[in-house]
């Protein structure tokens, strides 16, 4: 071996550069969570496995408010070391299934980092509405 | 050579080649997460998520713990629309953000706006141009003064480290009452990172 030092160097160098990125995340919570939550039986249908391979649904669960208008709470673990980025859009229906369009309506981003477990929300955007979709897209670039 | 043979080859290739140089422009629906995104200006999506984020937060907050109140019992609470402060370098048209809010709050069914009670005058001139008409003839009083006034004001925070380009938007809003009490507010901030404008976010 001519360079030896060169060689580490290198090695060092693509350590560094493979590990960067790798942050997990650390959580506690209470054994016994005092909050009794009404988890939702879901139909999923996934056209990227990639995806729901590194972001994956724990649950659902939904709640109503007293003025009758629904909210939702989605709770995703990122599967992997690293940080993962998506978009997510909810879209809710009325009674009689028919979408409720609104000028507020976006795909929201989101980034998790490596291993981290987080919940997102959605609220109704008004008392009519009574179901709901969630897509889970990866970014475009 | 027989340079007679190529010319029909040519001739079908080449508008196939050309045909693929050609600039396409195509419709995003909204929401879409395909949009261009800059790093600095505030882009489409970023007042689609800012307007979403007051909503939600008013309906959790006021609307869906019934802690709205309206002057008339039968009617849904009134808001005036106060001053939205451009604190942005940026010119920016802030009904981009309040248009959206006032649209999804009306489809609650819990809240209306006023066209004809604002800062610098009438939204709607012809509004309240009809509505003194009517108070005239009738010789009865019709406004109805607003419940509730938003306000609020959008920030820019630039920040660069090499190449890479770091703009913030905090969009800031209040919901005061008649007693002129802020009974709701709410503070959203976009952060957006990059080298260049992208498509997709």
């Amino acid at each position: 071996m001519k360079h030896p030092r060169l060689i580490l160097s290198l090695f060092a160098c693509v350590g560094v550069t493979l590990f960067t990125g790798c942050k997990t995340v650390n959580t506690i919570e209470p054994a016994q969570p005092v909050a009794e939550r009404d988890m939702l039986s879901d139909k999923r249908v996934v056209t990227d496995s990639t995806l729901n391979r590194k972001v994956r649904v724990l649950g659902i669960n939904q709640a109503t408010g007293l003025g009758g208008f629904l909210k939702i709470q989605v709770e995703l673990q990122n599967t992997t070391s690293r940080v993962q980025s998506f978009t997510y859009r909810v879209e809710w229906f009325d009674e009689n299934g028919m979408i409720i369009n609104l000028p507020t309506k976006t795909a929201r981003p989101q980034t998790m980092e490596g291993k981290e477990t987080i919940s997102i929300t959605a609220t109704a955007p008004t008392d009519r509405a009574k179901d709901f979709r969630i897509k889970f897209i990866e970014p475009t670039n | 050579m027989k340079i007679k043979s190529f010319i029909p080859t040519f001739a079908i290739t080449l508008p196939l080649l050309l045909a693929g140089c050609a600039t396409q422009t195509t419709y995003v629906p909204q929401g879409s997460s395909r949009l261009v995104t800059s790093v600095g200006k505030i882009n489409i999506q970023d007042f689609e998520q800012a307007s979403d984020k007051m909503v939600t937060s008013l309906i959790d907050n006021l609307i869906n713990e019934g802690k709205l109140r309206s002057g008339d019992p039968n009617e849904p609470a009134l808001l005036a629309i106060s001053r939205i402060v451009n604190s942005t370098g940026q010119q920016l048209e802030t009904d981009l953000l309040v248009k959206k809010i006032r649209v999804a709050l009306n489809r609650t069914g819990k809240v209306q706006t006023s066209t004809t009670v604002g800062i610098g005058g009438a939204e709607d001139q012809l509004a309240a141009d009809q509505q003194k008409a009517q108070e005239f003839f009738e010789d009865k009083k019709h406004s109805r003064l607003p419940d509730y006034t938003l306000s609020g004001k959008i920030i820019e925070l630039r920040d660069k480290a090499g190449s890479t380009r770091q703009a913030s938007y905090v969009f800031q809003l209040s919901l005061s009452s008649n007693k002129g009490v802020a009974v709701w507010e709410e503070e959203e901030t976009i952060t957006k990172q990059g080298k260049k404008a992208t498509v997709g976010f």
